[in-house]
């Protein structure tokens, strides 16, 4: 459903992703784990060619591109099968949650309008926030804000969406929420691509856990073998800072 | 005070000078049209970063931003004849009435200052716009037009409002150049009855009145254009 081949991505001298190869299929839920700076958002965001990558091949559904010959045409129709969700949520500022779903479907699938209303208000329903079809971004709350984010990329019904850090710039206590939401996504059969801090969501959504490190892919596995049978060296001292061992209680 | 200011004086003026205030309106009707329309071309140039244009729009931006108005006015008045004369074999320094020089350096002078207003704000608007409008499947193109000139138009809006107010007033530069506007007219009735004050306490009086209400209306569009203030129903 969806294959990346030998992606390469340099900033300047520093060589971001190294040759990083991954195969999704249709309905499965991809979580990246992963240090920071270890390439995992630089690989996602090479996906939809928000950031360009400097060599390799991706195929989406039907559509394949190799990079170094991808025209303005392949960019778009790879971005039409792909929804995106980002961190800080980059809703449309000057336009209100309903109009966030609607802009997509109107502007670039061209679906009419009346339609793309109706598909909106569902979506938006769906994410539990009917009546905050009129409000502005900046009258939501941030985990209302990433619903509606998560709406509108719910609502293109792309072939595979790719989640980039949704929780994190969130309060805490609104994490659990948006990751419930993100779950309910996935029960829809979506094919989806997680990069994620937050393991107890690898563990209990993920079919496939990738552990990123350093621009390649050290590790990739289901949620299991990862978390609990690493066999790279590199992806127990990584998952180590994150189960805090029981004698740490005890003084 | 003794017979330097009279009240009598002020309101007996007051309908001499008005009628030369079209004059000032006039300059800063042209500079604000056409500037704009300059803005705006000088702003794609600096966007789409067109070689050697764009090192052109550098120098001319920097010239403009660095000199004072009445220099640049001076400069126009004596400098295009002698530049464009020769080459096109006119004769603009005497078909020319001054105003159209004035309108001249009045537009070369806001398509510097409102492509700057105008790329400030195109770049005040946050990158992750324009790449949630990517990431929908829009185009670069509607992205643009959508999304991110609407929010810089709300950007722009209050650097505009003070420009524009800024014009108004170096407006009352061009009886200078021998343009009989406000000023010259003040100046001329001053020379006539030898009191010039009253005429300049009325000029005076109709510059604030005139900012305030610009200021007044640059505001209330900014609030109308605030999507974060919007009241919900």
């Amino acid at each position: 459903m969806l294959e990346i081949k030998h992606i390469r991505k340099s900033f300047g001298r520093n060589e971001v992703l190294k040759d990083v190869s991954l195969n999704v299929k249709k309905g499965e839920v991809v979580v990246i784990l992963g240090p920071s700076g270890s390439g995992k958002t630089t690989l996602l965001r090479c996906l939809n060619f928000l950031e360009k990558a400097d060599s390799g091949e991706i195929t989406i559904g039907n559509k394949n591109v190799v990079i170094q010959n991808a025209g303005r045409k392949d960019i778009l129709d790879l971005r039409r099968k792909t929804g995106f969700v980002f961190q800080n949520y980059n809703l449309f500022a000057n336009k209100t949650a309903l109009e966030n779903i609607m802009e997509g479907l109107v502007t670039a699938r061209k679906v009419p309008k009346k339609d793309a209303r109706n598909i909106a208000e569902e979506t938006l329903k769906w994410v539990g926030l009917h009546d905050k079809a009129d409000y502005y971004p900046s009258q939501l709350s941030g985990g209302q804000q990433q619903r509606v984010g998560i709406a509108r990329a719910v609502a293109l019904n792309p072939e595979v969406i790719l989640f980039d850090e949704p929780t994190s710039a969130l309060d805490p206590e609104l994490v659990g929420e948006i990751l419930e939401l993100i779950k309910k996504v996935a029960t829809k059969g979506i094919t989806m691509i997680v990069v994620t801090h937050e393991m107890t969501f690898a563990q209990d959504v993920a079919d496939k856990v990738i552990f990123m490190d350093g621009g390649v892919v050290v590790e990739e596995g289901a949620p299991k073998e990862i978390f609990y049978r690493p066999k790279e060296e590199r992806t127990k001292q990584f998952l180590a800072k994150f189960i805090i061992p029981d004698n740490m209680y005890y003084i | 005070m003794g017979d330097l200011f009279s009240a009598d004086r002020l309101v007996e003026e007051f309908p001499k000078l008005i009628p030369y205030l079209i004059e000032n309106l006039k300059v800063l009707l042209w500079a604000t049209v056409f500037g704009v329309i300059l803005g705006l071309l000088i702003t794609g140039v600096r966007m789409k970063k067109i070689p050697i244009l764009y090192q052109i729009t550098v120098v001319y931006i920097s010239f403009m931003r660095g000199t004072p108005m009445l220099v640049q006015l001076l400069l126009i008045y004596y400098g295009l004849p002698a530049f464009i004369d020769p080459i096109l074999g006119t004769n603009i320094s005497r078909e020319w009435p001054p105003i159209l020089f004035a309108y001249t350096t009045f537009i070369l002078n806001q398509g510097a200052f409102l492509s700057s207003i105008f790329y400030g704000a195109i770049k005040g608007v946050p990158s992750g716009q324009f790449e949630a409008g990517l990431s929908v499947g829009m185009t670069k193109l509607q992205t643009f037009r959508r999304i991110i000139a609407p929010m810089a138009v709300r950007i722009a809006l209050p650097p505009f409002g003070s420009d524009f107010v800024g014009v108004f007033h170096n407006a009352s530069l061009v009886y200078v150049i021998g343009v009989v506007d406000i000023m010259g007219r003040a100046k001329s009735i001053g020379s006539a009855t030898g009191h010039v004050l009253e005429a300049y306490v009325i000029v005076a009086l109709l510059f604030i009145i005139f900012s305030m209400g610009a200021r007044a209306l640059f505001g209330f569009v900014g609030n109308k254009l605030d999507y974060a203030n919007i009241k919900v129903r």
